[in-house]
């Protein structure tokens, strides 16, 4: 004989295991998101583009025996004919050939492949969640503000236009009312009971500052001939990072992208990393070119402007000054400009002054020393490992 | 709805149990928890016990099995029951009757081999659900302490987990401290025994160890008295599961083909009767490519009650585990008809290809590869062969043939290092050369 019982617990025991696991998932996340943020290429799309992060660390392992010709195993072949030499299942890949990018070898042997499907906007979140960037909100993101009438309880002073019929009515009534309670004025015998210019009430509105959540980012890049491909590689990096954090602080933006040889042009954001163009480098035409959409498309009022400009260092010297003019001229209304330098190769270690110093054709990075405002940024950037510190740098968090 | 009530399970219950008794089957009283889809869940992730220590495994492992199952790419398991006295089985509310009066014949057939399999006679199982109770509860105790905390429970129980199944294949066999292989090499050595000379007294160990957990939690220096627990809970954890490991096919193949007697013993009412055929042939169906434990164990019994009759089948099934089991009855008659074969990953196709089919000449190496696999015998063997200076752990792979995988071998050995909290060598060998770690 058996006995039978309904299960009298109602308590989910799993749920604690389950939730130490997904903080497991969430670190490992964390670590590897670096790495995501370098290969990502993607900066205008929507929060719902999924994309797939590799967790390492928390796998279990235990020894286990390697795929090979000695490791055999077993199986049934059910009604199907098989005979020796049959291949089952699909080939692997060769080595190295795999989705990761050009030259680089797939996962590293013995590394699980465990990966994790999250959308862009989770992706912010695990970003800038944690980002210690202390005074960030005070310091960098002072929403542009606007002033908007709102209404404000009544008055007994106004204009015409702003007259409340129901209060001025509701005067009336009580005076009227008043006026029974001591006889002055009866209902039965008197005919009509006036308005009186007392009774009047008025509308009354205070102007009250509104927060303006719209922003317009400007991706600057110089195109030139010495903008080799790993440099816009990283220079997309950079961008991608500054979008989707600007994306997560604000409730809509607009980005811009201009991409610049001697001359500035507005382009798509394919065009502006797949495009190469040959020729010399201006800086301070893209910044014209920005300067004017500005003035046509989005009024400092109404948006919050950011710039980033990303090159090489290189620009003609004739440019320069004009260059920093324009700066200036542009720091007087966006919330941030910043100026990044791509060098890949060179440790960042390298001082910029013997870099730069004798030649005159790379003088930027110094040139633009003059430029004290706060709102004014420059990092330099030499592999993928310094985006991420880079990005810290510039919004003021612990690097 | 369901088309089920208790009193209908106990009326069904008592006709089981006798025709069960009547086959010659003896089991532990069973204990039936009837419990939701989520519920099975989380006793699937906790290997089906009542209570058992927390780790964030169990939670990967319960939403991995829930993903699959919303997916509808997996199944939960129409059964489950613990080697215990009684022995507590789950039935799924959701499922309809016939399912669980199949269930319920199972169960029968899994508990039977339990009580009298020969593998299973240390498994303690009049104690084993208290067992895990307390283990439970000790290690809740060392994640509350300040002084110990999760984190540091939680990398114990990670490296432990790691280990878990390098303990001996054989139950039953007193692990001997080094006192006691001292005290035997000694009375070898006066009694003049042939070979004695391979071994060395000042050794520790004296005859390579086997069982890692144990020898670390008894020979590693200033190791706290919670983390040696946590050792001795694994280690018995595993030991306790070892002979289900080596059982599965016997103990599947057992379970269906009780089910599938008692069933048709039985009167069943005709809707009954279609949903049970279908069920049971879903059940012991080949998985294409894969061994079925279902499937193979129960066609092996099936033969041999053909041959010898029912009585056979239960005296098969108190005596071997699979891998006697499979060399003992697994024949080219049975290979060539479930259409068995081997197959290996060859590098310069970069596919796996099939070695051998179940022919006139091909299927002892097919049952080889098979044997190779079953229970413990797919994890390699690392045994501890000495404590050298500075505590130092030398570790070796016995290798049979069959290489390691190295990557991961590295991290278990990360693993082991962080146990032992100190250096761990270790060797084995690779396309033919010595390799060390």
């Amino acid at each position: 004989m058996s006995t039978f019982r309904k299960h009298d617990s109602s308590a989910d025991r799993s749920s604690a295991d389950r939730s130490r696991h997904k903080q497991k998932i969430e670190k490992a996340i964390k670590e590897s998101i670096k790495d995501v943020v370098a290969e990502e290429s993607i900066i205008g799309q929507d929060g719902k583009k999924k994309i797939r992060i590799p967790v390492r660390g928390i796998k279990e392992y235990r020894f286990v025996y390697g795929n090979g010709e000695q490791n055999k195993q077993a199986g049934s072949a059910g009604e199907k004919d098989v005979g020796q030499g049959d291949q089952i299942g699909r080939q692997q890949p060769k080595p190295g050939q795999g989705q990761g990018r050009e030259g680089k070898p797939g996962n590293e042997a013995g590394e699980e492949k465990y990966e994790v499907e999250i959308s862009l906007a989770e992706l912010a979140e695990y970003l800038f969640a944690d980002l210690e960037l202390p005074d960030l909100e005070k310091k960098r993101f002072r929403f542009i503000t606007q002033e908007k009438p709102k209404r404000k309880g009544f008055r007994l002073q106004g204009i015409r236009s702003k007259l409340s019929k129901k209060e001025t009515l509701k005067r009336k009534i009580k005076r009227k009312n008043a006026a029974i309670a001591s006889g002055a004025y009866n209902p039965d015998e008197d005919e009509r009971f006036p308005f009186h210019n007392s009774d009047r009430k008025y509308i009354h509105s205070k102007p009250k500052p509104k927060e303006n959540t719209s922003a317009v980012v400007f991706f600057l890049m110089d195109v030139s001939g010495s903008m080799g491909n790993d440099k816009k590689y990283l220079a997309r990096s950079f961008f991608f990072l500054l979008y989707q954090f600007l994306n997560h602080q604000y409730e809509k933006i607009e980005v811009v992208f201009i991409s610049h040889t001697t001359e500035a042009k507005e382009v798509t954001e394919n065009d502006f990393f797949r495009r190469a163009s040959s020729g010399g480098t201006m800086l301070s035409s893209a910044l014209e070119l920005a300067n004017d959409i500005t003035q046509k498309r989005y009024h400092p009022n109404a948006w919050n402007i950011y710039t980033f400009y990303c090159g090489d260092g290189e620009n003609w010297p004739d440019d320069n000054s004009k260059t920093i003019d324009l700066y200036r001229e542009m720091l007087a209304y966006n919330q941030m400009m910043c100026y990044t330098e791509i060098v890949p190769g060179k440790p960042s270690g390298v001082n910029s002054i013997s870099f730069f110093g004798g030649d005159p054709f790379y003088g930027l990075w110094a040139e633009t020393d003059v430029l004290t405002e706060n709102n004014f940024k420059k990092v330099k950037i030499t592999s993928d490992s310094d985006i991420w510190s880079s990005f810290k740098k510039l919004f003021g968090g612990k690097v | 709805m369901s088309d089920w009530s208790f009193k209908e399970l106990e009326k069904w219950d008592k006709e089981i149990c006798k025709v069960g008794r009547d086959l010659g089957m003896e089991w532990y009283p069973i204990e039936y928890e009837v419990i939701d889809y989520h519920e099975m869940i989380g006793a699937m992730a906790y290997v089906g016990m009542p209570t058992h220590y927390r780790h964030w495994s169990y939670g990967k492992s319960f939403e991995r099995t829930q993903t699959m199952y919303n997916l509808g790419m997996e199944g939960l398991p129409y059964e489950m029951i613990i080697n215990s006295n009684p022995s507590i089985a789950y039935l799924m509310k959701e499922n309809p009757m016939s399912t669980h009066l199949l269930t319920m014949s199972h169960c029968i057939g899994h508990s039977h081999f339990f009580k009298n399999n020969r593998m299973f006679a240390e498994t303690d199982p009049d104690n084993v659900i208290s067992r895990f109770k307390n283990a439970a509860k000790r290690i809740n105790k060392y994640m509350a302490d300040p002084n110990i905390g999760v984190e540091k429970v939680e990398a114990a129980l990670d490296s432990c987990h790691a280990i878990r199944y390098q303990i001996p294949r054989t139950p039953g066999i007193k692990r001997r401290t080094l006192a006691e292989q001292r005290e035997d090499l000694i009375v070898r050595i006066n009694r003049g025994d042939a070979g004695v000379d391979e071994f060395d007294l000042a050794r520790n160990p004296i005859v390579p160890e086997q069982n890692l957990l144990l020898f670390i939690r008894d020979n590693c220096r200033n190791m706290p008295e919670w983390k040696k627990d946590i050792l001795t809970i694994v280690e018995r954890e595993s030991q306790y599961f070892l002979p289900q490991a080596y059982t599965k096919i016997m103990n599947e193949g057992l379970a269906c083909a009780g089910h599938y007697k008692i069933m048709n013993t039985l009167k069943l009412p005709q809707e009954y009767q279609l949903a049970f055929i279908k069920l049971h042939n879903q059940v012991v169906r080949p998985h294409l490519g894969r061994i079925n434990p279902y499937h193979l164990g129960f066609h092996m019994l099936q033969e041999i009650e053909k041959r010898d009759g029912w009585s056979a089948v239960i005296e098969a099934c108190a005596l071997h585990n699979d891998e006697s089991f499979l060399r003992r009855f697994l024949d080219y008659d049975i290979c060539n008809e479930l259409n068995l074969f081997s197959y290996s990953f060859k590098r310069q196709r970069r596919a796996h290809t099939i070695d051998s089919v179940s022919s006139k000449d091909g299927w002892k190496s097919v049952r080889e590869a098979l044997i190779t696999n079953v229970g413990l015998n797919s994890v390699p063997v690392f045994k501890v062969i000495n404590l050298g200076l500075n505590d130092a752990l030398y570790l070796q792979h016995e290798h049979d043939g069959r290489d390691l995988d190295i990557p991961t071998a590295n991290k278990v050995l990360n693993h082991i290092a962080n146990l032992w909290d100190g250096d761990v060598m270790a060797t084995t060998i690779l396309e033919g050369e010595l390799w060390e770690f």
